[in-house]
């Protein structure tokens, strides 16, 4: 019996080793480029940056993450440009003014700019691709940022006119977002997978490869109408693994590692080739409540929470500083943050709320956690589940994974199970209109994104006058309004907004770690 | 032969469905939405329910089913829902990546496994014995990620420091290059290396204490004559066994692998299909590799029944 099993497995072996040998030399090495990053005899000046994801598509207007748009803000360009500090500055346009009616703006756009394919960079390009974005059916993932546009005119050649019903107060900020950046009309008018398979816009670099899972590759664009890049060629490739995008970085095959986990950072800083760069980040981390159910309906318990959990410990031993404790429910670099008095760890206080909400005897939740999604989310929640059971909370942890989890926290308010849970939020378009009116106005409720039901009558009426009015300064007072509101309604446990780790090897300059999470090369050299 | 060649070809036709099948169910118990998954976490309720439309998962699973099996057959494995590119051409652009791996793994860790295990079974308790089981027990339980980043930073980081090169003496991540190659196959050949190596041990120990090699040795025949002539190819029966079950143990393993070198395999293009929920990737590169296994099998099978002549009277 022995003896047929094993000339069985010997066989099975013959034949999956003939095979395999044979599909394994089928593998298209000869046409393979050489490793990119690798410096090759006539030396380019080439960038590699080391991402943890891919990007999902080469259409600008349809990919939603911030690894997608870091690639192709090299390709493509939107009308303005928001510089880390959210100032805005013109880039495709000269100027925008807003008509005395308040709900007309008038765009002039730069001349003298062709796409990378000869056409020329018009009003008419605008018009197009605006109302690409418009039509549903083209599922633009960003096509909110301007779904108040009614009309949209050619005044002309170079000047266009967007017409909203109401005054849109965010409609500047949300002209910088990559989602409505400019596509080639005459690959606009060919069609979708034209789209996706042939990226043509007018910025400093311009498409080369992307081979899916391993890396994106763009070179200089020679004839770019604004200051030429300094480098020749800047590659994204894909490193998932964390450690192995540090050895990159370290041994030099890659000049820019994103994602430094917080516990690498000073072993990297050690190093005399490279610096780490901490940039601010727009992602607010939160457990929010169920603000229809009990316990979370009296703002008490909300506000013994928030003084039960202690922040600056979170930041300082599980992020090692990485972070920055929320004064607001968004982050500094959003036009409308409004900072407000934190509220500190006060154990004596929470009981005393507790008690004052009828939880003397002690208050048992569920507290439900995405883990690898957020730096230590898993690691925080458990701190935070130690810190509620010193003032009487007994909190159990239920942990999910991302796609389970994002179904789960989004049900509709009769089907909701959620107590409390951890999220974060990227206010991406830097304008509070994207990070307090879809997160607390009554009208975004779960399965939009006010996923804890909070309703505040007061906070509903002041955001959406702030989206309906164009003057920047009163737009600032009712942010500043609503999120005082907000913070005393604690329909959240704030906890911080993360800082973003970037590892950059010395001899780059200029490289722009963005807070939006982008990663801006135009501007970069390599010595 | 033509009887049995064509009982076992039928044979396939219900072993596929049934793969088919627990594939599609597969993805679909596993909780989460792809809708939201691939929509993002920005995405508003209409754009998610619009993907969900665009994916057909509106449909009642029946007709899902029906539509996958019946794109299948005709070698259309669908579109990535994240991507828009169709699977069926990412996955064989893929597979050669992945068995290039596997298979180089294999024969290292057959050459290398059988080479210690015959080294530790002609010497027992020797120094070299000792130390070549201490390693194949590290083999076996060191996790193939941390090996993985261990390779990466000697040979990437502290050794090229050591010798004050300029760069890595082998690229730590990606792959077309033999280089490239080199780190991967050590990783993941580790645990079957180890596997081989103890097998091979002890079947040899078994081997060198039977009659026919006293009488070997009896007979005044040179040591190196017993070993290799006649101990050796009895003890390796079991062995080849256990290098053949290797090979569907290395493609398990070449999804970590590859996922720690970012090596462009099918393993890790499965493990991300799946956080993204992206269902007709996980079912056409499941539904894939299945199939390769399924047709290995067949000819297995076939191959074994021409030299055995037994087997397809039963």
């Amino acid at each position: 019996m022995g003896s047929w099993r094993s000339r069985r497995g010997a066989a099975a072996l013959a034949v999956v080793i003939a095979a395999l040998v044979l599909v394994a030399g089928c593998a298209p090495r000869a046409q393979e480029p050489a490793a990119p990053g690798q410096p090759g005899p006539p030396e380019p000046k080439v960038l590699t940056i080391v991402t943890g994801t891919d990007i999902e598509s080469l259409d600008v207007h349809v990919v939603t993450s911030s690894p997608s748009f870091s690639v192709l803000e090299h390709i493509f360009e939107s009308l303005f440009y928001i510089n880390p500090e959210g100032k805005i500055q013109p880039l495709l346009a000269e100027s925008f003014t807003v008509e005395p009616e308040g709900n007309v703006y008038t765009i002039k756009l730069r001349r003298g700019i062709s796409f990378t394919d000869g056409t020329p960079f018009d009003a008419e390009a605008v018009k197009l691709n605006f109302e690409r974005v418009l039509n549903p059916e083209n599922k633009a993932a960003f096509r909110n940022l301007i779904n108040t546009v009614t009309d949209i005119r050619v005044v002309d050649s170079h000047t266009i006119q967007l017409v909203t019903e109401k005054p849109f107060g965010p409609m500047l900020t949300h002209l910088t977002h990559q989602g409505l950046a400019i596509i080639s009309p005459a690959v606009l008018r060919q069609g979708p997978e034209a789209i996706a398979r042939n990226p043509v816009g007018t910025g400093p670099f311009v498409f080369k490869e992307w081979r899916q899972g391993e890396y994106v590759s763009l070179v200089k664009n020679d004839n770019y109408w604004g200051d030429k890049a300094k480098l020749d060629e800047v590659v994204f490739k894909v490193v998932k693994e964390d450690g192995a995008r540090l050895v990159e970085i370290e041994a030099g095959t890659a000049d820019v590692a994103v994602r430094v986990p917080p516990t690498e950072a000073t072993r990297l800083r050690a190093s005399p080739n490279i610096v780490v760069d901490t940039t601010p980040g727009l992602r607010t981390i939160y457990v929010y409540f169920n603000v229809t159910k009990k316990p979370f309906d009296d703002v008490r318990v909300r506000q013994a929470f928030n003084y039960a959990v202690d922040k600056e410990a979170i930041v300082k031993n599980l992020l090692l500083g990485a972070a920055r404790v929320s004064d607001a429910p968004i982050a500094p670099p959003v036009f409308g943050y409004s900072a407000q008095t934190p509220y500190r760890r006060d154990v004596e206080k929470a009981r005393q709320l507790l008690k004052e909400a009828g939880y003397e005897s002690g208050l048992r939740v569920v507290f439900h956690h995405p883990t690898g999604r957020y730096v230590q989310d898993a690691r925080i929640a458990d701190a935070i589940r130690a810190q509620l059971a010193e003032v009487g909370v007994t909190a159990e942890l239920k942990t999910l994974e991302w796609a389970q989890y994002l179904d789960f926290i989004r049900k509709p308010l009769d089907q909701n199970e959620v107590q409390m849970a951890l999220l974060g939020w990227g206010t991406v378009t830097m304008d509070a209109d994207y990070g307090l009116h879809a997160l607390f106005h009554s009208g975004q409720w779960a399965p939009s994104f006010n996923l804890g039901f909070y309703k505040n009558e007061q906070v509903d009426q002041l955001l959406a006058e702030a989206r309906n009015v164009a003057e920047a300064n009163r737009r600032l007072q009712l942010y500043a309004e609503a999120q005082k509101l907000i913070w005393e309604d604690a329909p959240w446990l704030f906890l911080h907004s993360e800082v973003q780790l970037t590892g950059i090897r010395k001899n780059v300059k200029g490289f722009v770690v963005h807070p939006t999470e982008r990663l801006i090369a135009r501007w970069a050299d390599k010595e | 032969m033509l009887s049995y060649i064509a009982r076992r070809l039928m044979l396939v036709v219900p072993t596929l469905i049934g793969a088919s099948f627990l594939v599609f169910a597969a993805v679909r118990i596993i909780p989460g939405d792809p809708a939201t998954a691939i929509a993002g976490e920005h995405a508003t309720p209409e754009m998610i329910e619009q993907v969900r439309k665009d994916l057909g998962l509106d449909q009642p699973l029946f007709t899902q089913y029906g539509r996958f099996v019946l794109a299948a057959v005709q070698g259309d494995l669908g579109k990535s829902v994240r991507t828009k590119l169709p699977v069926a051409d990412e996955v064989f652009r893929r597979l050669p990546r992945t068995l290039e791996l596997a298979v180089y793994s294999l024969l290292l860790a057959a050459a290398v496994g059988i080479a210690a295990g015959v080294l530790s079974a002609t010497r027992p308790y020797s120094v070299a014995d000792n130390s070549s089981m201490v390693l194949a027990l590290l083999g076996v339980s060191v996790p193939v990620f941390w090996l993985g980043l261990m390779l990466m930073l000697v040979f990437a980081v502290e050794l090229p420091r050591l010798l004050g090169l300029s760069g890595p003496i082998l690229p730590p991540t990606g792959a077309g290059s033999w280089r490239h190659l080199v780190m991967p196959t050590l990783t993941l050949a580790a645990y079957s290396t180890a596997i081989i190596a103890r097998m091979t041990r002890s079947s040899m120990l078994e081997v060198v204490r039977r009659d026919y090699i006293r009488t070997a040795r009896a007979k005044g025949l040179m040591e190196r004559t017993v070993i290799y002539r006649h101990a050796l190819k009895n003890a390796l029966i079991p062995v080849v066994t256990v290098v053949g079950l290797q090979f569907g143990a290395l493609l398990g393993g070449a999804v970590l692998t590859e996922t720690v070198f970012s090596w462009p395999g099918v393993g890790r293009f499965l493990v991300e299909a799946i956080g993204y929920r992206d269902y007709p990737v996980v079912q056409g590169t499941v539904l894939v590799v299945a199939t390769g296994f399924i047709l290995v099998n067949l000819v297995v099978d076939l191959v074994y029944a021409f030299l055995d002549p037994r087997i397809r009277y039963t």
